[in-house]
């Protein structure tokens, strides 16, 4: 089925928004999360603390996916 | 259920006489959780029982046994009859048992590899029919024994060989691609033969285990296979008789590792202990529902002869926490464990996380027949490894879940509909995307509101009622001012924006007293952990899809007909058990962090050390 190109783009936009917000996540909590595996293996109390630091860059994916969610909506 | 088991502290100081009846009694009793002192200047720390280093020594030789014979950890009812005289008596005449077997056993396999290194020289002199005596020195021959590259190289030899002497005897036989020869020649020749030999190549090789062996190779080949078999049936022998002796004082062994640690951990009980040159001092917690049972008795065993002091949990101390749970919330322990212990003060969240896990896991399995096979095989799990049984018990009950969420959604390993018969349901979680969005966004806001409270009352009860007000009540009012912004904003409701400013205002002003500016930096947090409950509409989401997909693949195998049906089945089955293991992963790790990480932020400190009491065993 054929669609319009402002569709495609669209998509390719919400797409795009998503995808490299979740990249960027995945490259910060690369590090900070083989640094907290670190600390956790010498010190198990480290667990909580650990899992919060590396938890922290999410906040990246979800306004990645917030915006996506914005463009498809507005653009109906 | 909320609070940990009450503890009181406790003090327990006498003379030295009595501290060995003071330390059994306590170990008896099981419920001391001993705070070690550190040496200071008013008192050092207590030397241990005379008893300790003999059992030190007889406990390396149990435990070195324990290995040697290759027991394995298992629950044993062996008694001990007359204790540690009979422990000593048996275990050195174990032991010297052990070792003579595993001695001879060590004298076989040498033999057995010298036999070896001989085997392979003898096979490269088999098919020379020389007798092995002769390889020996002389004093008017010399001998050559090695390999040469091929066999033409025999004939040149001989003919070089020949123009410098007519005595000479060369053997040779073909090993694979090397031929292999013998030659004994004059010692007068000796140089001039090396120097022939060097020109074609000539790579020697020593003999150095045939010396002493008589006879043709052939036969001594044959009398070395004779005394390997031999050999091998005394180590299996040897082997079979040191089983023998495992079997026999296994639950002996275990028993005595058991007994002995028991009494090592009494005797040296007295290095936690502080101590004068007559008296020692043991500090410790004790739960208030033992208290005074633990004091009767430490009275009677030791006449009132030593002095006991107990007091109520004070606020700066370091108490010990046991968790209280009733036997429905008990396994959900596991997740406490594995993250931090709550502090004394603080609320216990095991209640608060045995309600809302199994919903999140449910939420996001969501599918009834996937919550049948996941109960089927945790539970089957649990009857295999019993060590488990705390995850396996969660486990189980969020499988519950996911069925009743099944009902719900109205899925059924994917499929919405069973031939024509639609599957009755509230929500369908592929068409009603947005609705899911607004409930998992619904469930985020209870929950972390659920959170700020318990945040509030922990606050409220450690350091009153200011400053909850402002660390955790700021949050309240900055949620209030967004209300109003956005129902201002939306036009929902005839409010000027001016009112959701000035909460929203006032919010930031009582954070940044509460908790300064890392408090306010905090404030997109309260968005994105929210939004973070998104996460319930995205994996359920994507384990509907994955199914859908299957059943959709399958069914146009099953279209097709005849062979094409096996394909057919073949993709459901392992589709389904790929999404089965996904969604299984992916729930419990989404739910448990959003536990850890959303829930716990709020208002969890943790940090507090384990009641461990003496004599208990782990």
């Amino acid at each position: 089925m054929a669609v319009e190109l402002s569709v495609g783009l669209i998509a390719i936009g919400s797409g795009l928004a998503v995808g490299l917000s979740a990249l960027a996540a995945g490259i910060a909590e690369k590090e900070i999360g083989a640094a907290a595996i670190g600390a956790i293996a010498e010190k198990d109390e480290m667990f909580g603390k650990g899992l919060i630091f590396t938890v922290i860059p999410e906040t990246l994916v979800i306004f990645g996916l917030v915006v996506a969610i914005l463009i498809l909506g507005l653009a109906g | 259920m909320l609070k940990p088991y009450e503890m009181n502290s406790i003090l327990i100081t006498g003379p030295k006489n009595l501290q060995e009846k003071i330390i059994k009694e306590l170990h008896k009793l099981k419920i001391l959780h001993i705070v070690e002192h550190l040496k200071s200047e008013l008192a050092d720390i207590g030397q241990p029982l005379e008893t300790t280093n003999k059992l030190s020594e007889i406990i390396v030789k149990v435990r070195s046994l324990i290995t040697a014979l290759g027991i394995k950890q298992e629950k044993n009812k062996f008694e001990l009859k007359r204790g540690l005289l009979e422990i000593n008596h048996t275990t050195k005449k174990l032991n010297e048992e052990v070792n003579k077997n595993f001695e001879e056993l060590r004298k076989v396999e040498e033999q057995l590899s010298k036999n070896q290194n001989t085997n392979q020289e003898l096979r490269i002199l088999k098919n020379i029919g020389v007798p092995l005596e002769n390889f020996t020195s002389y004093k008017s021959l010399a001998y050559f024994t090695g390999y040469l590259e091929g066999k033409n190289d025999i004939t040149n030899l001989e003919k070089e060989l020949s123009e410098i002497t007519k005595n000479f005897m060369l053997f040779d036989s073909t090993l694979k691609k090397q031929t292999f020869m013998a030659l004994f020649i004059d010692i007068k020749n000796k140089e001039n033969t090396s120097n022939i030999l060097q020109k074609i190549g000539f790579t020697p090789i020593n003999f150095t285990n045939i010396g002493g062996l008589k006879g043709n190779a052939v036969a001594n080949l044959e009398k070395i296979e004779r005394q390997n078999t031999m050999l091998m049936d005394k180590s299996n022998k040897i082997k079979k008789q040191i089983e023998k002796l495992a079997q026999e004082y296994k639950g002996f062994l275990l028993t005595a590792d058991d007994f002995l640690s028991q009494e090592l951990e009494k005797a040296e009980a007295p290095l936690k202990f502080a101590a004068t040159k007559d008296a020692f001092l043991i500090k410790g917690w004790v739960p208030t529902e033992n208290l005074n049972n633990a004091i009767s008795k430490l009275n009677k065993i030791s006449k009132d002869k030593v002095f006991i002091h107990h007091e109520d949990a004070k606020k700066e101390d370091n108490v010990p926490v046991k968790l209280d749970n009733k036997g429905y919330a008990k396994p959900f322990e596991f997740f406490i464990n594995l993250y931090s212990l709550p502090k004394y003060k603080e609320i216990d969240p095991t209640f608060f996380m045995f309600l809302t896990y199994p919903i999140f896991f449910g939420f996001m399995l969501g599918d009834f027949g996937y919550g049948i096979v996941s109960f089927a095989l945790f539970y089957f799990l649990k009857k295999k490894i019993p060590k488990g049984a705390a995850l396996f018990n969660i486990l189980m009950l969020s499988s519950a879940a996911s069925i009743f969420f099944g009902f719900i959604y109205g899925e059924f390993f994917g499929l919405e509909e069973i031939g024509h018969f639609a599957i009755p349901h509230l929500i369908s979680r592929s068409h009603g995307v947005t609705e899911l969005m607004f409930i998992s966004i619904a469930i985020g806001i209870i929950h972390v509101n659920w959170g700020l409270i318990a945040g509030f009352v922990n606050i409220l009860k450690e350091h009153g009622l200011n400053h909850a007000l402002f660390e955790k009540g700021s949050w309240f009012v900055l949620e209030i001012g967004i209300l109003f912004l956005l129902l201002s904003y939306l036009n929902i409701i005839e409010i000027i924006p001016l009112i959701g400013w000035l909460f929203f205002i006032v919010s930031l002003i009582m954070l940044y007293k509460g908790e300064g500016i890392k408090g306010v930096i905090e404030i997109p947090s309260i968005l994105t952990n929210t939004l973070s409950y998104l996460r319930l509409m995205a994996i359920g989401l994507s384990s509907v899809s994955i199914a859908v997909v299957v059943n959709d693949m399958a069914a146009g195998f099953f279209h097709k007909g005849g062979f094409m049906i096996l394909s057919g089945i073949l993709i459901l089955l392992v589709g389904h058990v790929l999404n089965i293991v996904l969604g299984l992963f992916g729930s419990f790790l989404h739910s448990l962090r959003l536990h850890y990480v959303e829930f716990f932020s709020k208002f969890f400190e943790g940090g507090a050390e384990k009641y461990s009491p003496f004599g208990a065993k782990e």
